[in-house]
């Protein structure tokens, strides 16, 4: 084909890899004050970051809560989402309104009514990681439902729990037995697309619980004045982190084939 | 029928949980946004407020300003850069391309910020180098053309991971048709490319336009809530110290929810459409 | 002077050859079919001779002119794809005046080509559609007229008529075997449908693995083919060892040995080589019988005159071979 492909993919890539190159150099710099490049280099940084005490419970905090809402929003939508499409199928229209919602209310949005709703007992949630783990199901609710749903397509759900019957067992082992194993794919991208997003979140875990549980992005913010190195330090260790759980979560899956 | 009560059971504690955390905070809003405080009565008097005031009415077009021009940007690369990708063909390139991209578009918000102050802040290292050849002498991170260079940089990613599967719906055999017949590409694109590609387009734009409306924690790190946008002043309007007023944070909220609705309602109708391209006998 | 002469083309994806030193040509107005199996090259080769695909040696002479270094915009070749390959953005209309505008003819010109060559297809009612509402069929005749329109020098079609139903396939193919003679127009038909290209050609390319077998009419390429692959493609011939046709007739043969199914005749039991029937298949118009003679099993086919004629299992008979109908092949 004469027709040639114009190398932009290049290009792109340099404008995306931009931003993380200068963070990597400037968490590696001795100093980099008015100057184009820094002046030398050295790990300092990172070890001062990594024997962060403060650091290390930001880090906990992130993880604890991310697993913890993606664990919770799974129990919920997986027997939902079932239900759902072998019982009451008609519903999978409201399914399609409601997980339309996070993108159409901004969680800077949320955050104001959720503030005046749960600051006050009863419901004293604001300040503490229950809420932030309540809210976060709402923002994963869009990616896991998709991998789930293309899952779910992929697998004729129907026709198995159909043959599952016809061998003996009643619906209910047909869900357990035989759809969820094979939905172990869906859950496991779900996961891992929420997981990324999850923990990137700043808005709401700002906004609604702040230093008294603090996240890693919350952290990294109270932190921006201290010292550019150390920020910077902190954005590659999280970025570092982030890559590891993905890639050991990749390979762990590849494993299980 | 014993199995559908049961099955109801099931949905029962995820509807709960979705309307704590996503209905009832919505329905606070909207019900909250009609009492005004300052005349301590309930009626419209926010929205007016709001709408009449220059304070709010800037926030409002800096928002869609930077919010539409850095959708531009953001889809004009994604569109060059998704294409060329795309057209990489399977292979570990492509593949690690693919992660990067997914990679980046999680780097928004408080890095994000960091990241742009060594490079384009007042001595960022950009700033520096364009300052040594004498360009862009007036440039300011943070001023609403900084903004739009660093809205348009997360809108990359997340442009290119929305239209990379249109370009699956762009048949080989129609460029080979069109150079056939005497077109070349810059032919092809103008005719037959892009007309096809109009709803993925669209689509894309309006979700980008959504996203960077929305968009705080970018702002909030850079400017500290000093910059005057919509995010920015509900936050103000709930957790600020000198202008705490929920009610008016509702209403200009309720004003954002409402643009977000609408746009949401026009991508779902430019969905809808596209269906006439894919998946049709060609 | 042909028309289109190839000469020595190449054609390499990394180590694999798709084809080598492919040498063939085809005079003005001559239908030529390219037939071969899956993977043997001939999409390929109608692509590079459409320009699509770089070849890698060799020439191609177009009236006179080497095209194998043009652009496929500058060959004045036609071209119609398995997949119809409409544009879906345009009208029939629109598609089909494509070409037309990428010469930029005036206006006037392109509506009037345009409504000519839809009604040498039978597609001016449906000017205004959009491709998806047309049928199968009635897209391959949109891209047919699109094609033609251009008034290009040659026509190359890759498998157009594979992805309908049969009805639909058999007059189409009449259809286009006409207008192609109506114009007088230079044909590269490519298929592994060997009805198809007996039907239409009049000259066929048979290709396996790369390589040119036999070129020649139908004819030639029915009742002589060249060797084992070209006897097994075409037709269905009974092919037997050099052992079992010595067996069979007493005649002594060096190589395998073709027999076409419709030149055995069966005689009442007692004349001929005895044989006995082991079963049959309806064809429709055509009796296909096994029968075993000699310890020897063979096809052969009978046309279906009337139900009396139908022989059951076990029946003994006799075999007539007219002389010269086993040929050998490699």
């Amino acid at each position: 084909m004469n027709i040639s492909i114009i190398k932009w993919w290049w290009l792109v890539f340099l404008i995306l890899a931009l931003p993380l190159l200068a963070t990597l150099l400037y968490a590696l710099s001795t100093t980099w004050g008015a100057t184009i490049l820094p002046r030398g280099f050295t790990l300092r940084w990172m070890v001062q970051l990594w024997s962060d005490p403060r650091f290390m419970t930001a880090l906990g905090h992130s993880l604890l809560i991310c697993l913890g809402a993606l664990v919770f929003s799974l129990v919920l939508v997986l027997p939902a989402m079932f239900v759902i499409a072998y019982y009451f199928p008609r519903l999978d229209a409201v399914m399609n309104v409601l997980i339309l919602m996070p993108f159409a209310v901004p969680p800077v949005v949320s955050s104001v009514g959720l503030l005046q709703l749960y600051s006050d007992p009863p419901l004293m949630l604001t300040g503490t990681p229950w809420i932030l783990i309540g809210c976060y199901f709402t923002l994963a609710l869009p990616f896991i439902y998709r991998a789930l749903a293309n899952n779910m397509q992929a697998i004729n759900m129907r026709e198995l729990i159909d043959a599952a019957h016809l061998l003996g067992a009643s619906t209910w082992q047909a869900a357990l037995l035989v759809v969820l194993p094979n939905l172990r794919k869906g859950a496991f991208i779900a996961v891992l697309l929420s997981f990324s997003f999850l923990i990137g979140e700043f808005v709401l875990a700002n906004l609604l619980v702040g230093t008294r549980y603090e996240t890693l992005q919350v952290y990294l913010y109270n932190v921006r004045n201290e010292s550019g190195h150390f920020s910077s330090a902190l954005v590659i260790s999280y970025f570092l982190v982030v890559l590891l759980i993905t890639w050991l979560a990749n390979a762990l899956n590849r494993e299980r084939g | 029928m014993r199995g559908k009560g049961l099955a109801l059971l099931c949905l029962v504690p995820f509807t709960l949980f979705y309307i704590a955390f996503q209905v009832a905070p919505l329905v606070w809003i909207a019900i909250h946004s009609f009492y005004s405080e300052m005349y301590e009565a309930w009626g419209w008097g926010n929205y007016s407020d709001i709408l009449t005031s220059t304070f709010y009415r800037q926030a409002m077009r800096f928002s869609l300003d930077i919010s539409f021009w850095s959708s531009v940007w953001g889809l004009l690369i994604a569109l060059a850069g998704g294409y060329s990708l795309h057209q990489l063909g399977g292979g570990r390139l492509h593949r690690f391309l693919m992660s990067f991209t997914n990679m980046t578009s999680n780097f928004a918000g408080v890095p994000l910020a960091f990241a742009f102050v060594i490079l384009l802040g007042l001595n960022g290292c950009v700033t520096l180098l364009m300052h040594k050849y004498g360009l862009m002498q007036t440039f300011n991170l943070y001023s609403a053309d900084g903004l739009i260079v660093v809205y348009s940089w997360f809108q990359i990613p997340l442009g290119i991971l929305l239209l990379y599967p249109a370009f699956d719906g762009l048949k080989k055999e129609w460029q080979e048709s069109a150079a056939l017949l005497g077109a070349g590409r810059w032919h092809y694109w103008r005719h037959i490319g892009l007309p096809i590609l109009s709803p993925a387009l669209l689509g894309t734009f309006v979700i980008l336009l959504a996203n960077a409306l929305g968009a705080y924690a970018t702002i909030y790190a850079l400017t500290t809530g000093n910059f005057n946008l919509v995010p920015v002043r509900i936050a103000a309007l709930v957790s600020g110290d000198i202008s705490l007023d929920p009610n008016m944070g509702s209403a200009l909220a309720m004003l954002l929810v409402l643009l977000m609705v609408a746009i949401t309602l026009v991508h779902q109708w430019l969905l809808r459409r596209s269906y006439q391209y894919a998946g049709r006998r060609s | 002077m042909s028309w289109l002469n190839v000469t020595r083309l190449s054609k390499s994806y990394g180590p694999t050859m798709i084809f080598q030193d492919i040498d063939f040509s085809a005079s003005e107005g001559e239908f030529v079919t390219l037939l071969g199996p899956s993977g043997c090259g001939k999409s390929t080769l109608l692509r590079c001779i459409a320009g699509l695909t770089p070849v890698d040696g060799g020439q191609i002479l177009l009236d006179g002119q080497d095209i194998a270094p043009l652009t496929p915009q500058n060959r004045a070749v036609g071209m119609v794809f398995q997949s119809y390959a409409l544009f879906p953005n345009m009208t029939v209309e629109r598609n089909v005046a494509f070409g037309l505008k990428m010469q930029k003819l005036p206006a006037s010109a392109i509506s009037q080509r345009v409504a000519e060559v839809l009604e040498l297809v039978e597609m001016n009612d449906y000017a205004r559609r959009y491709p998806h509402q047309l049928s199968g069929g009635q897209c391959q005749r949109v891209a047919l007229a699109r094609s033609l329109v251009t008034r290009p020098r040659l026509l190359l079609l890759d498998e157009p008529l594979s992805a309908l139903d049969a009805r639909i396939r058999r007059h189409l193919r009449d259809r286009i075997r006409s207008i192609q003679k109506e114009l007088n127009l230079t044909t590269l038909f490519v298929t592994h449908d060997q009805e198809e290209a007996l039907v239409l050609s009049d000259r066929i390319v048979l290709m396996d693995q790369g390589r040119i077998v036999q070129t020649g009419n139908a004819e030639a390429l029915y009742t002589q083919p060249v060797n084992l692959f070209a006897a097994g493609f075409i037709g269905h011939y009974n092919l037997l060892t050099a052992e079992q046709a010595a067996q069979l007739t007493g005649e002594t043969f060096h190589r395998q040995v073709a027999l076409r199914p419709e030149s055995v005749v069966f005689c009442p039991s007692g004349q001929g080589i005895p044989a006995q029937i082991l079963g049959h298949s309806l064809l429709g118009n055509v009796i296909r019988y096994r029968v075993k003679a000699k310890e020897v099993e063979l096809w052969v086919d009978v046309l279906n005159r009337s139900v009396e004629s139908l022989h059951p299992a076990g029946f003994q008979v006799g075999l007539l071979l007219e002389p010269g109908t086993l040929r050998e092949v490699a």
